[in-house]
């Protein structure tokens, strides 16, 4: 820790002459020959400092520890009790790995997500038989992440993966169909695929719907994703209807975060979506200003939503900004209900003391 | 080696090859042969490589298939409502006792013409929702609501029309108003009353400037009249039971003033008739006997028979209320008449028992026995047991009250022929009351004598009969 300030961790040259003979170490990332060790656990191998640094702020600093008795079992003759034990801890780890990695990736920082789900892929594959369905969900995460670094080819390969294990054990709840054919659209996007895309964003909001239900925020997500491909194929009234149909969800259930919120005055809003459904409201929002017919309800409804969310996120800056947005769109319509709605969210946002008195005008 | 063989010997054999395909190919037998194989095969493939939604379809079920083919086609509300039903259908069966016929339902899931009848038009609906043309949308969501006629998907039809009713835009258009009606007369079958009044009312109200015709040609103004009027007759009968008379009669009036609007002459009859009964059993006949008279005079001119009889019957009951027998006995000869020649022999037996009973109280035994036996004989002829029963209901009050129990513990039809040997033998003992009543020696010698000579027989029917002869 006293080498880097950024408290990258602590790692030495490998001797290789202090090693058994015939071990030959691979770098934790790439896989590639390994120069270096961390000095912690001394289970862990990179070939540069650039490697080392990467895992440490990705996954390594978490689980560093915990590799120590994993990686030294070939040493000590095992028990059977010992076994089952080191297995228990495996799988323990792999829920940390899978927790940080998806926490990473709802804050969009994939560079820092790479090395928690690989990780879990690799610990995942070593618990379970690599072909068991069980891979399913480290192939995706560790897609998604290949994803955000726009890693493409990676992510059809580990799809195909992930598609295949599925297609072997089609009963695979709707979670797990759910997150195969968003990542599939996802990718057929970016490939432009444009036609397969649809298809897979349809079979997602489908499965969303029978795991989450229909009004829930993953379907949204679903309808959203869709609506975006609609407006890209140049079917605008299809996409306007469905981004009315997402503003409108995430409107009812932001009211309903706002209500709770001022009740409780504890934030219950979850933190982990905050990035995705800003993007999507953005979007959206972007896409009515934009439209030739201004389209002024659902410019202040969107802002609406999107000054509720930053009002929940704690940004009052921003919360101030859409509301303003909002209450301008929205006195453009003469007697808008939402208006009123607007104005005690902007006077709510302005007054932050005053929140905790519920029903306030 | 074969082929080689073989070839002169195909030349031959066949009819006619056409010279220029043989210069194509020379001596090609197996080429021939391949060519159209090859083809077939090439072009079965080319054009048969499954799509990735055609092989979804294969191995996705039914639900699955269609929410992904509504999705495509960017029905996205169309997708909401569809799968919402068959998440409520399947709620439904699920939350029902097991055994019963919920329970045993086909899966709405399961029925795909039912599935893709809903598909095509709520997509319909969808799109002239995007457009604003709402009479499209209601038209079809009264397509739907019709559609589910069957009692298992009877919800299905009121989510339809209530979601064709209810609507902010559109919901005063002919499909809406007919939703209503639909709504109106299914929640009178169910006998949520209040929520029948209420969509009948607003249905008549949106009716009213229009000449709208329902799905099956007949006016909306009088379907809904014809609904209210029945759902304030149901109304009206826990009053009537209340003895609440005014509330009653207040009722039946805006009723019967909403089917005088209508201007037809059936529905305003059958109107009359119930203000008459109702008026009847508040006590005031005066004004029943209006009713009834302008139910008759409707009746006749619309020769309804049957609307006639129903008519007298009941006017002969007012009057026998008000103690005008005279009249009464008029009343029911004519119904007796009319029923006899349109051959109503339901209405023609209870014509002749209430004859039957009236000369009964007059102590006219032997008319009242005409008209007890000629309905009996009615009775006998429709062969109908509620029927018999009936007469011995009716004739009741004037047996002999214990001969009466005890047989009419089992023997309905069976009781009906034990009273009809006791008016015979009423007739039969008239013959002798004269001596008894006389008492000279020769009328108690004549008695003695029958005394000692009766036998069983005497009572049973045909001797009766020949002793009336």
């Amino acid at each position: 820790m006293e080498v880097t300030p950024g408290a990258c961790g602590i790692t030495s040259k490998i001797y290789p002459l202090a090693l058994p003979r015939g071990t030959e170490k691979f770098c934790e990332l790439c896989q590639g020959p390994a120069t270096l060790q961390c000095t912690k656990c001394r289970v862990t191998f990179y070939c540069d400092a650039e490697h080392q640094q990467a895992d440490w702020a990705g996954i390594h600093e978490r689980i560093c520890p915990l590799l120590i008795p994993i990686r030294t079992q070939s040493l000590c003759s095992l028990t059977k009790a010992d076994q089952i034990h080191v297995e228990l801890k495996k799988v323990e780890l792999m829920g940390i790995c899978m927790s940080v990695a998806q926490s990473k990736l709802s804050e969009r920082k994939y560079e820092e997500a790479l090395p928690a789900a690989q990780f879990c892929l690799r610990c995942s594959m070593d618990v379970h038989s690599p072909s068991a369905n069980h891979l399913i969900p480290a192939y995706l995460l560790l897609a998604e992440a290949n994803f955000g670094v726009s890693n493409l080819a990676l992510v059809t390969e580990l799809l195909s993966q992930a598609e295949w294990a599925v297609l072997k054990s089609p009963e695979c709840g709707h979670e797990i169909y759910q997150r195969l054919h968003r990542s599939l659209g996802r990718l057929q996007v970016a490939t432009g695929n444009l036609d397969a895309a649809l298809l897979n964003f349809a079979n997602d909001i489908y499965h969303a719907s029978e795991a989450y239900g229909l009004d829930s925020t993953v379907a949204c997500r679903g309808h959203f994703l869709m609506a975006d491909v609609f407006a890209k194929q140049g079917k605008t009234a299809i996409a306007c209807s469905m981004f009315s149909e997402v503003a409108g969800t995430w409107h009812t259930h932001l009211t309903k975060h706002i209500e709770t919120h001022i009740q409780n005055v504890q934030p219950s809003f979850d933190k982990s979506q905050h990035t995705e459904v800003d993007e999507t409201l953005r979007t959206v929002l972007e896409f009515w200003q934009n439209e030739d017919r201004k389209n002024s309800g659902q410019i202040a409804l969107v802002a609406h939503c999107l000054a509720m969310l930053w009002f929940l996120g704690g940004d009052s800056q921003k919360a101030l900004g859409f509301g303003n947005v909002a209450l301008q769109a929205s006195q453009l319509i003469p007697n808008h209900d939402l208006t009123e709605p607007i104005q005690t969210l902007l006077q709510l946002v302005q007054n932050p003391q005053r929140e905790q008195h519920p029903g306030c005008n | 080696m074969n082929a080689a063989v073989t070839h002169p010997h195909t030349e031959t054999f066949l009819p006619e090859i056409p010279p220029n395909r043989k210069k194509r190919r020379k001596g090609s037998y197996y080429s021939r042969l391949e060519e159209p194989l090859k083809a077939g095969l090439v072009s079965e493939y080319s054009t048969h490589i499954p799509s990735i939604a055609e092989i979804s379809k294969f191995r996705n079920s039914l639900k699955q298939n269609i929410c992904v083919e509504i999705l495509l086609e960017g029905f996205h509300r169309t997708f909401s409502e569809l799968f919402y039903l068959l998440n409520s259908d399947r709620d439904r069966r699920e939350s029902a006792e097991p055994g019963t016929d919920l329970a045993r339902q086909t899966p709405l899931e399961e029925q795909k013409d039912k599935l893709e009848t809903m598909r095509r038009h709520l997509s319909r609906a969808e799109q002239a929702e995007r457009t604003r043309s709402w009479t499209v949308v209601c038209e079809q969501r009264l397509f739907l609501g019709r559609y589910f006629s069957s009692q298992e998907d009877l919800w299905l039809r009121l989510h339809f029309c209530h979601s064709c009713a209810d609507r902010e835009y559109g919901g005063r258009s002919r499909s809406a108003t007919e939703a209503r009606v639909h709504l109106a007369e299914h929640y009178l079958q169910t006998g949520e009353l209040e929520q029948a009044q209420q969509q009948a009312e607003i249905c008549i109200q949106q009716a009213e400037g229009g000449d709208w015709l329902d799905s099956d040609g007949q006016p909306l103004k009088l379907r809904g009249a014809k609904a209210l009027w029945r759902i304030y007759l149901k109304i009206a009968d826990p009053l009537l039971d209340a003895e609440e008379y005014r509330k009653a009669l207040a009722l039946l009036h805006i009723g019967y003033d909403e089917v005088l609007k209508t201007e037809d002459k059936q529905l305003e009859a059958e109107a009359a008739y119930g203000l008459g009964l109702t008026n009847q059993r508040a006590g005031d006949h005066k004004r029943a006997k209006q009713f009834f008279n302008t139910c008759m005079q409707i009746y006749s001119t619309l020769e309804d028979a049957e609307g006639l009889v129903k008519s007298y019957m009941a006017m002969a009951k007012s009057l026998q209320s008000e103690g005008n027998i005279d009249e009464t006995v008029q009343w029911l000869e004519k119904s007796a008449d009319v029923s006899l020649s349109s051959g109503q022999q339901h209405r023609l037996v209870d014509a002749y028992l209430r004859l039957g009973k009236i000369y009964n109280e007059r102590s006219q035994s032997t008319r009242a026995y005409e008209f007890f036996l000629q309905g009996y004989e009615v009775a006998c002829d429709v062969g109908d047991v509620s029927l018999l029963d009936q007469i011995q209901v009716r004739c009741s009050s004037m047996i002999v009250t214990a001969l009466f129990q005890i047989f009419s513990v089992n023997f309905g039809p069976f009781v009906s022929q034990v009273i009809v040997g006791t008016l015979r033998a009423h007739r039969l003992m008239e013959k002798y009351s004269a001596d008894i009543r006389s008492a000279t020696p020769t009328a108690l010698q004549r008695l003695l004598t029958w005394k000692d000579t009766r036998q069983p027989q005497d009572f049973s029917a045909d001797d009766s009969d020949s002793a009336m002869d």
